[in-house]
């Protein structure tokens, strides 16, 4: 390891743990180690990064789906989402729980957010599940865990994030690559609740006939319709990804302004100002990180860790057993499009070695860091579920332990079974 | 102080509105020219991607006054509070460097540079130096922001809340 790489690091993290703004981190380091080159224009190249690393036609499709989320999230959907739930899951023992997992991840997948999921399905379904003698913290680690997997199912903006940084990587095979990960993880933290609630009283949701079945599913139809557009789309070669992504703009707008009247025109303004923060600190992130990729790329650091990584081991399993410890690691304590963006450029070389395909890697990495937005003592989900949910993360953590079991054995399915994230794809030649 | 800060604040919430309204239209009309109309318009992805600068950083430097950016705030919280506030000073003179080197300095030979080199953009034939004065304006709300938190730091007492400032997004 030479001088450059240790001024990088020791920066990096310096800045890290001291709470500076991880961009402002990636930034001041890499400006610092170019310095130490000596004799390169650094202000020039960093701003020119940052800005040329933001202004890419892909990365538009951040902001849409932002925005349409917010949209799609104002009104009443996560109700209209939960009736449908509930009538085709709520009729087991134990059957609120399915509802509330089966929730979030329409919910999530729809809003593009975890967070949100949190904060919508939470602040009713928490107290629902209250009353009918689920225990709260079951109830809070469950809604923080459900949500989450969301994040695999498509539209996802992580997964945008994860298509510029790794190049040459189609958005349209992440997103459809993610879909059978995302309800693998959904079904297997039903699995966990089912045996958590064995033999206890907790109540079920209702049970509905396939005439209510088919009538919420109606209901509920106009909200998941966005999904299909976007996919649909994509893979019907009609929409690039951008331009599915200001479709679903489109739609959001014209479902939650005309046809629900949920969304009032006076609400635009705030909603499109919270838009723009959220793309904002996105992008910050993607171009200081672009602008490493060039200090990066310049000092070859990706060839330097693979190499390291490769002497520990040539095999494939453990190489990959590494790297998910490594990112839940870091997932613990950092949010995960910075992880995405710092990992994704120095990981990816060190696995296409190997052989794995990067929407694989992809949808690896980002269940991973999935499970730590979940968990202590950094897990934004968790401080969202406990704030709803009026608890604290300590008595959260003993129900969530055996939700964090079933997403670990999801991650390591989705890791050693390459085909749950590159069949479907697969199937459409992507 | 207050005024100014007011004033500047509410600029760029008038600015980001505009601007993202105006993005969303823009791309809307490239997919209508493109499948409707079957010309598709050449310069709507252009101003496009412009844009998206605009938004992303004025809309930084905005949310860095709210100190919205994403963080690793587990270690500092660990901290004795005074050792805290020394760290937050520590913070705003590090996004000083970041605003002022990286950003205004930076975004000045880049804009500088851009229009020596008489660079314009394909489609509607604008001067890309122009365009790429979002990096230094960026860098001024930065600083003064900054400036803005460096006074409230010596103002007063360590503020426990500004731990958890922005934990309502998962990016």
């Amino acid at each position: 390891m030479d001088a450059q790489v240790l001024i990088l690091l020791v920066v990096f993290f310096g800045l890290l743990v001291m709470h500076v703004p991880i961009a402002v981190c990636i930034a001041v380091a890499t400006i610092v180690t170019i310095l130490s080159l000596g004799d390169v224009p650094t202000a020039y190249i960093v701003s020119q990064k940052i800005s040329s690393g933001i202004g890419s036609f892909p990365l538009l499709a951040i902001p849409f789906f932002v925005l349409s989320g917010v949209l799609m999230g104002e009104g009443g959907m996560a109700r209209r989402l939960m009736d449908f739930a509930n009538s085709v899951v709520g009729r087991f023992h134990g059957g609120l729980a399915y509802v509330n997992t089966m929730t979030c991840m329409m919910f999530g997948a729809i809003s593009g957010s975890a967070a949100a999921a949190v904060s919508s399905i939470g602040g009713f379904m928490i107290p629902e599940m209250e009353r009918k003698n689920y225990s709260r913290e079951f109830s809070v680690a469950l809604t923080t865990a459900s949500a989450t997997t969301g994040l695999l199912i498509p539209p996802s903006n992580i997964m945008i994030v994860y298509a510029v940084v790794a190049g040459n990587v189609s958005v349209a095979g992440l997103f459809l690559g993610g879909i059978m990960p995302g309800v693998t993880m959904g079904l297997l933290i039903m699995g966990a609740c089912f045996l958590m609630n064995r033999g206890k009283q907790v109540g079920s949701g209702d049970v509905a006939s396939l005439k209510q079945v088919l009538v919420s599913f109606g209901h509920a139809l106009p909200s998941l319709l966005l999904v299909f557009i976007v996919i649909g789309g994509i893979l019907g070669g009609v929409f690039s990804a951008t331009e599915a992504s200001a479709v679903a703009v489109l739609y959001a707008l014209i479902l939650g302004v005309i046809i629900y009247r949920e969304v009032a025109i006076k609400d635009l303004p705030r909603i499109l100002l919270k838009a723009s923060k959220t793309t904002s600190i996105v992008m910050i992130l993607v171009g200081t990180s672009q602008a490493m990729g060039w200090v990066l790329a310049y000092e070859q650091i990706p060839q330097t860790v693979s190499s390291a990584l490769l002497a520990i081991s040539e095999n494939k399993i453990v190489i990959l057993l590494i790297i998910n410890l490594l990112l839940l690691v870091v997932g613990t304590f950092m949010d995960m499009t910075p992880a995405v963006l710092i990992f994704t450029p120095i990981l990816l070389p060190v696995v296409t070695r190997l052989g794995i395909e990067p929407v694989h890697f992809g949808i690896l990495m980002i269940a991973n860091l999935c499970i730590g937005l979940c968990t202590p003592p950094v897990g934004t989900c968790l401080f969202i579920g406990c704030g709803v949910g009026k608890t604290t993360i300590a008595k959260v953590v003993p129900p969530l332990i055996p939700i964090f079991v079933a997403m670990t054995i999801g991650l390591m399915l989705i890791t050693y079974v390459s085909g749950l994230s590159t069949w479907l794809p697969g199937l459409f030649g992507l | 102080m207050k005024p100014l800060r007011n004033f500047l604040v509410k600029s760029l919430e008038i600015f980001l509105v505009s601007a993202f309204t105006a993005l969303t239209l823009d791309v809307l009309w490239g997919v209508f020219t493109r499948h409707v109309l079957a010309s598709p318009s050449r310069w709507t992805e252009e101003l496009a991607i412009y844009l998206l600068i605009w938004v992303s950083l004025l809309g930084a430097g905005l949310t860095y006054e709210e100190k919205g950016h994403l963080g690793v705030d587990y270690f500092v919280g660990k901290l004795h509070p005074d050792a805290r506030r020394l760290g937050s000073i520590f913070v705003e003179l590090v996004v000083l460097f970041f605003a002022g080197f990286g950003l205004l300095y930076g975004g000045w030979e880049l804009v500088t540079k851009t229009l020596a080199a008489g660079q314009i953009t394909p489609a509607l034939g604008w001067q890309k130096g122009y365009l790429y004065t979002a990096v230094p304006i960026a860098g001024v709300f930065f600083t003064l922001f900054s400036v803005e938190h460096l006074f409230e730091i010596f103002r007063k007492k360590a503020d426990e809340k500004e731990l958890s400032a922005n934990k309502e997004v998962d990016v």
